[in-house]
């Protein structure tokens, strides 16, 4: 067979035309990439921020849905890459920070930013801003642990063989719990390894996902995991029944964040809705749906929604975040044990 | 004629090709949890995943579990493909869209219709506890049996499919001449029918076998959190640990197992039957 010029010339000019097409999209209407979570995160996203806030800017927002591993993947594998796909990543803080320090973040120019002064102090970053947070705290059933744990180290009363479970994916806060039940801290999880084994052979259970475990958690087949106080909230509105505890042996607190990658396309629908996830609405609305509490100062919150997610003052003073540095050199080890030692 | 390939060979090299060179070169880079990788030009990766007890352990259920399922699905899928082989008609039409009809759902939507089957609240429980047989829901969940099940039916259609063109190709007059000299069924099976169809089962097998060893989305949504297979491993190191060199080093092992043993269980079954 011979391939004819005329043959060539065709496939050339659709090649060259299906090259060019999504750079002449762009161009047409403002766009911005936003890599978030899919669900509710998602959905509240479009329904508060992505419509009502963007829209009338005239920027086009698409979402790139993927959990928080894939997304952290592909910044990596772009990050030689002169022209990024996202233009906006959300990831938590912890991911977020090992993202900075792989060099994948912008570091944010803050005049850029309207909304950056009503940040909370303590939650401000170079490379992100905070976009809601909550604290980790052990849910329970009330109805099954009729004396109110305290304490992650009440996982571990032979009284609850079997009924305490996990989420697989949370396996680094799991951890986390596990080393403050052995006497560690936010910056030594060692101790956490031979608590983990204990509670293997009191038969705690792991559950794929967190919607397994709280699937779990409605059969009342566990009674008890180290979770986010917000999922927590959540649970509860779909009537799982639980109560939530801080546990008296630290605070640990999560901190959604969203960023701009180095190679982001449109750096400036990226910094609009960087803004409009600050504005006080948008908050109240993640709030008031998921339980996560405002990182600005100016969103309040309706006193009922308040009572249910908020921290007291003193449970608010002990809250930490995590010691990033140290997860970042752990996190293998700390994954390596939970798979091939505590699930094996 | 050699232009025909031309087209096909292109996208293979800079699809297949390329990728895999790629990521060769990463097995052969050094992790840093700080910096992620590190160039450099050793076989630590892969020294590492055989030392290790744990791959070794996860290497040995995927290769069970592939050898497995590849067994149950030739021994389910013999049966019907020779009787959809030999179907005549409009009904053999039927038979075989109802044998594709399956390829038609993903595999994570398959899975999620186990889960509804076999979960502690799924289908089988619900009736076993509403009919009072058990008092407490059976672990029908996160174990080898649902992944092999879940496996099965996700390549059964392509051994039937494999088999039944082969088996169609051998002569019915064949069967009936050996049934004429006093063969048995059995015999006639035994001696006419498998050693025709061999270049099918040959072919399915291999098919199934690779399908098999990759394995993703069965051993994780079936098998749960505790049951490991060498492509949810290799996603793990990639995607959780951020471990790409050794990620990449547990990928071409499987490559690797899975290239030798289907190449030399297709030439120790041709050589067999060849005799």
């Amino acid at each position: 067979m011979i391939i004819s010029r005329r043959a060539t010339l065709a496939g050339a000019a659709i090649a060259a035309a299906s090259a060019g097409l999504p750079g002449l999209a762009r161009a047409q209407s403002k766009q911005a990439v936003v890599g978030t979570w899919g669900g509710d995160y998602g959905e509240l996203l479009r329904q508060n921020i992505d419509v009502p806030m963007m829209q009338p800017q005239g920027i086009e927002i698409l979402q790139d849905v993927a959990n928080a591993d894939p997304r952290k993947t592909k910044m990596l594998a772009e990050r030689q890459a002169r022209r990024g796909t996202m233009d906006v990543s959300c990831l938590s803080d912890t991911d977020m920070n090992m993202m900075a320090a792989q060099n994948t973040l912008e570091t944010l120019d803050t005049s850029r930013l309207k909304r950056a002064g009503t940040i909370v102090q303590a939650l401000r970053k170079p490379y992100a801003i905070p976009h809601i947070y909550s604290a980790l705290v052990l849910l329970y059933n009330p109805d099954k642990v009729t004396t109110p744990p305290t304490s992650f180290a009440d996982m571990w009363d032979p009284k609850y063989r079997g009924r305490v479970g996990f989420s697989d994916i949370l396996y680094s806060t799991n951890t986390f719990a596990a080393a403050m039940a052995g006497g560690g801290g936010f910056s030594d999880y060692k101790p956490g390894q031979a608590k983990l084994m204990e509670l293997r052979s009191l038969d705690a259970k792991v559950y794929p996902s967190n919607e397994a475990l709280a699937a779990a958690l409605k059969g009342e087949e566990v009674w008890m995991t180290p979770m986010w106080l917000a999922r927590g909230f959540m649970w509860q509105k779909a009537s799982i029944p639980l109560r939530h505890v801080v546990p008296s042996e630290g605070a640990y607190a999560i901190v959604f964040e969203a960023g701009i990658p180095k190679n982001s396309r449109s750096k400036d629908q990226a910094y609009a809705y960087l803004d409009a996830m600050l504005q006080p609405q948008a908050q109240t609305a993640f709030a008031d749906r998921m339980g996560y509490l405002p990182t600005v100062t100016d969103a309040t919150l309706p006193p009922e929604i308040a009572k249910q997610i908020s921290l007291t003052e003193a449970e608010q003073a002990r809250l930490r975040a995590p010691d990033y540095d140290y997860l970042l050199r752990a996190h293998g080890e700390i994954l390596d044990f939970w798979n091939k030692q505590f699930k094996a | 004629m050699a232009a025909l390939v031309l087209p096909a060979g292109i996208l293979v090299l800079l699809l297949l090709v390329a990728p895999l060179l790629l990521l060769f070169r990463i097995s052969l880079n050094l992790f840093s949890p700080t910096e992620m990788m590190v160039e450099a030009t050793t076989a630590a990766n892969y020294f590492q995943a055989v030392q290790d007890p744990y791959y070794r352990q996860v290497l040995l259920t995927t290769l069970a579990v592939a050898l497995g399922s590849t067994l149950l699905t030739l021994g389910l899928g013999f049966p019907a493909a020779y009787w959809l082989a030999r179907m005549q008609g409009r009904a053999k039409s039927f038979f075989t869209i109802l044998v594709i009809f399956p390829l038609l759902v993903g595999n994570v939507v398959r899975a999620a219709g186990w889960l509804a089957l076999l979960g502690n609240g799924g289908a089988i429980n619900a009736a076993l506890l509403g009919l009072g047989i058990v008092a407490a829901p059976l672990p029908l969940l996160y174990n080898t049996g649902a992944v092999v099940a879940g496996i099965v039916a996700v390549v059964l259609p392509y051994m039937i499919l494999t088999l039944s063109a082969v088996i169609e190709g051998i002569p019915r007059q064949a069967e009936e001449a050996a049934a004429n000299l006093g063969a048995k069924p059995l015999a006639v099976f035994r001696r006419v029918v498998l050693p025709l169809a061999l270049p099918g089962v040959v072919a399915g097998c291999v098919l199934v076998f690779v399908l098999c060893m990759n394995t993703y989305a069965s051993a994780v949504l079936l098998g749960g959190p505790q049951f490991k297979m060498m492509a949810p491993a290799v996603y793990d190191q990639f995607v959780r640990g951020n471990n790409w060199p050794f990620g990449a080093a547990l990928a071409f092992i499987l490559l690797g197992f899975t290239l030798v043993l289907t190449v030399a269980g297709s030439a120790v079954l041709s050589r067999r039957y060849r005799r």
